[in-house]
């Protein structure tokens, strides 16, 4: 762990066992599929077996008038929704788009989009009764590449869509493509003119999921008051309950949003599918209705992230990278929406490149709407730019960190937006990469190598509100309303124990609904940990000074006489004064009355993330297997406030990036039907494929938070696919381009078999 | 005066520029005060009394959804950039 200007803290930085692991690890965590009502009914999901057709007519009458059916839903009961856009704090989408998503309306725009909606008495009795639904299609011809959906005669998904152009205006002709962005800075043409060398590619990543374990679930029941209860898996309730209401036209005071233990996410599960569906069939039938999603519902139903088309071209002068052009186009799905401009904005955010035009591409497709996925965008676009600074430091002569390093950006930098960096940890955690046990072991042998690779994201801030309780016993209880993913319980009450100088295990925290605490964003963007550990500290604050004023009054004294300091409150002047947290904790009802502290922030300031990876691999030339035997990542983590999550988390990003690197696709046929849409023929890869991930936690403090933290986990899932294809490269000579660079990819590539 | 940076699709209502110099006490005032200066850019920044919805404000480095009323001092940096969303 390299150690930039930290201070002695006594919680933060230990490593205790998490609130809420004992309850999972003994199988009695709830989740949503646990949830049970009375008269709980159960729903199914009919769905499109077209990728791409217009729904003539749906008729529902023989599956009403079967005698285990209690209702049935299509668009049609789904109320109009207004033009809005939905900000669901972790982006914007569009109320109608949604609300087309949710129920197709004339189109089917995918496989898998859902048509209408049952509810019957047992789960079986409901996908049973969703054969008795006549929809009559006609199909149209599927588009499922942005190359194929930019060409002037492709297939339209809808007919009125025009593309808005970086000047804003609206192009003249219908087109897939929704948007068209351009960043552009410096003299681009002459530092091309003026280059010692220029590199130049085209490359192509595919649809990738994000793979979490715990499929998509919701249970709705409308009250005849017209309240409205949810309970579902998610990562944002608040999100849920604003979506909700903007498609069911109900004000957020009806609706109250349960948010159950949550297996994992990763940005898939921050919009709504089963949500409002099994609210309009609670309301027809009167009774609590759960629909959950099977694996194939999950890949064919649900938002995985965009593949897309990038083609860059990079410059170098004297060892400075000049000019950097690159352009991008991302598979939106069905709905505009892609993660490009997060792309775009990212894979040049590591280096000081003062000539530039990038060029980003919105494109929707005939395949799921795109979701958020862990630094959504960032990962194909460094596939791209990355590859290219590997082949610019070759022609430079330079080693790929160093080359990385002189080309950093630092403090001051400005990215392609203009804005200049804060505080950033580059330099630092290239330095812990160069300095590591790995890169400075050499890597031998034939048809073995090593490549590097940086990686960005820009972490979110967002708002957060907590209270906390403070017990007789001198336990407190944490109320928050983040979605505990990736340890956020613990880390929130590590904060909360270092403000108020308790022992961690004094901090009792507790993820509550949407009517128990104030609104909290998604957990996403990184911002938990650091949004939600600002409110902590804030709750802590508040409690501190109700402390201090409490003992000031037992002491009959002013409240400047007295500290509080180490858990203790200390009179200025008396040394015999002295009252533990726990023991002022107990004089509660004589000193005021219950203690809450409450914090409520809107975090502005979350520091940038920056991991290096450094991988060894072996190809096997025969078969095309690629083999990861050594993985080393460094990162800036700000402050690591549970050091063990942190490497939980760059560890996990890291496979997830190995994945996406080396199997995983969605393998679509001709007729825009996924072929491998289940985990067997999904590969993700598992502990037997790979070595132990070692992590070195970098620590370059963020100034925008009280105990400097810093989001650490997307940034984690962005160097590998341009790692690994890089270390690909040094053993074998050839430049992969497209993704994933599967055994068949490599075989046939080196082979020359394509 | 605070400095603006404008983002390359507006550039063309600044003549080019891609910073411009404007006094405003508040974001609202100062995106104002640009408008009178590159015509037009208080309709691509501000919608229904806020900031577009695909928009984020960077001010001072620190990109953040903030409100028209956002107090402005005089040597801060203001930055238009895309609004942008995470996953984990």
């Amino acid at each position: 762990m390299t150690t930039i200007e930290k201070p002695a803290y006594k919680v933060i930085g230990t490593r205790p066992i998490r609130p809420d692991g004992v309850e999972k690890v003994t199988g009695k965590a709830l989740y949503g599929a646990d949830v049970h009502l009375p008269d709980l009914v159960h729903g199914a999901v009919l769905r499109s077996p077209h990728a791409h057709a217009r729904i003539r007519s749906i008729d529902t009458s023989a599956a009403e008038a079967l005698p285990s059916v209690l209702a049935v839903v299509t668009h049609a009961d789904l109320p109009a929704v207004a033009d809005t856009v939905i900000d669901t704090g972790e982006g914007v989408t569009r109320a109608s788009d949604m609300s087309l998503n949710v129920l197709a309306g004339d189109k089917a725009l995918y496989r898998g989009h859902a048509v209408a909606a049952v509810a019957a008495t047992s789960a079986h009795e409901a996908l049973a009764a969703l054969d008795a639904i006549a929809v009559d299609y006609e199909p149209l011809p599927p588009v499922l590449s942005v190359r194929d959906a930019m060409r002037a005669d492709a297939p339209l998904l809808d007919e009125n869509r025009r593309t808005k152009q970086p000047d804003g205006a609206l192009s003249d002709g219908p087109s897939n493509v929704a948007a068209h962005s351009r960043f552009e800075g410096g003299d681009l043409e002459a530092a091309f003119a003026d280059a010692d060398a220029v590199v130049e590619r085209e490359f192509d990543t595919k649809m990738v999921h994000q793979g979490y374990i715990e499929p998509h679930n919701g249970t709705a029941n409308w009250n005849p008051d017209g309240t409205l209860t949810v309970w579902t898996s998610t990562q944002g309730a608040f999100a849920v309950r604003a979506m909700l209401a903007e498609l069911l036209r109900l004000p957020v005071s009806r609706i109250r949003v349960v948010p159950m233990e949550i297996g994992g996410g990763f940005g898939g599960k921050i919009g709504i599918y089963l949500e409002p569906l099994a609210a309009l069939l609670s309301r027809e039938c009167g009774r609590p209705v759960q629909l959950t999603m099977d694996r194939t519902d999950v890949f064919q139903a649900t938002g995985p992230t965009s593949g897309g088309h990038m083609k860059g071209r990079l410059a170098v002068k004297d060892g400075v990278i000049t000019a950097a052009e690159v352009s991008l186009a991302f598979e939106a799905g069905a709905f505009p929406g892609s993660p490009v401009m997060a792309g775009a904005m990212c894979m040049l955010s590591p280096y000081d490149v003062a000539n530039f035009r990038v060029d980003a591409y919105d494109v929707v497709v005939n395949k799921p709407k795109v979701a958020a996925y862990r630094a959504p965008g960032a990962p194909n676009a460094a596939f791209c730019v990355e590859q290219l600074i590997d082949e610019l430091a070759r022609e430079a002569n330079a080693d790929p960190l160093a080359f990385r390093l002189r080309n950093s950006a630092r403090e001051g930098t400005r990215m392609i937006t203009g804005v200049a960096h804060p505080r950033i940890g580059h330099e630092e955690t290239i330095g812990a990469a160069r300095d590591s046990d790995h890169y400075q072991s050499p890597i031998e042998g034939p048809n073995r190598g090593r490549g590097v690779a940086s990686g960005f994201w820009f972490n979110a801030g967002m708002q957060s509100s907590v209270v906390a309780s403070v017990n007789p016993d001198g336990t407190v209880n944490l109320i928050e309303g983040s979605t505990d993913i990736g340890g956020t319980r613990a880390s929130l009450a590590m904060q909360l124990a270092e403000t108020l100088g308790i022992p961690y295990d004094d901090v009792r925290p507790t993820v509550a609904d949407t009517d128990s605490v104030g609104h909290n964003d998604v957990t996403g963007g990184s911002r938990t940990a650091y949004a939600s550990g600002q409110a902590v500290y804030e709750a802590g604050l508040d409690i501190q000074r109700q402390l201090v004023e409490r003992a000031a009054r037992l002491w009959e004294c002013e409240a400047e006489d007295v500290s509080f300091v180490d858990g203790e409150l200390r009179h200025a002047s008396d040394a015999d004064r002295r009252l533990t947290f726990a023991e002022l904790a107990g004089k509660q009802m004589e000193t005021g009355g219950p203690l809450q502290g409450r914090g409520s922030v809107v975090a502005r300031s979350p520091g940038a993330a920056y991991g290096v990876h450094v991988v060894d691999v072996e190809v096997d030339p025969d078969t095309g297997k690629v083999d990861i035997l050594r993985y080393t990542i460094a990162q800036d983590a700000g402050t690591a406030v549970h050091p063990a999550y942190v490497e939980g988390q760059m560890q996990g990003g890291v496979v997830q990036g190995i994945g996406w690197a080396l199997n995983e696709e969605y393998y679509y046929n001709e007729d825009g039907r996924m072929e491998n849409a289940s985990f067997l023929d999904y590969r993700m890869p598992t502990s037997l494929d790979l070595p132990m991930i070692d992590t070195i936690i970098v620590e370059v403090p963020n100034p925008g938070h009280p105990y400097g933290v810093r989001g650490v986990g997307e940034v984690p899932i962005v160097p590998p696919l341009a790692a690994i294809a890089n270390a690909i490269h040094d053993a074998t000579g050839h430049r992969f381009t497209e993704l994933p660079i599967s055994p068949r990819r490599v075989v046939e590539e080196l082979h020359h078999l394509r | 005066m605070a400095t603006v940076i404008v983002p390359s699709p507006l550039r063309p209502l600044c003549e080019g520029a891609a910073t411009v110099e404007a006094a405003g006490a508040t974001l609202g005032e100062l995106l104002r005060a640009v408008d009178a200066i590159c015509p037009g850019f208080w309709e691509r920044t501000v919608e229904d009394g806020r900031v577009r919805p695909e928009l984020s404000i960077a001010l001072n480095g620190h990109a953040h959804r903030y409100g028209l009323s956002e107090p402005i001092a005089p040597r801060d940096e203001v930055a238009i950039v895309p609004a942008l969303g995470g996953g984990r």
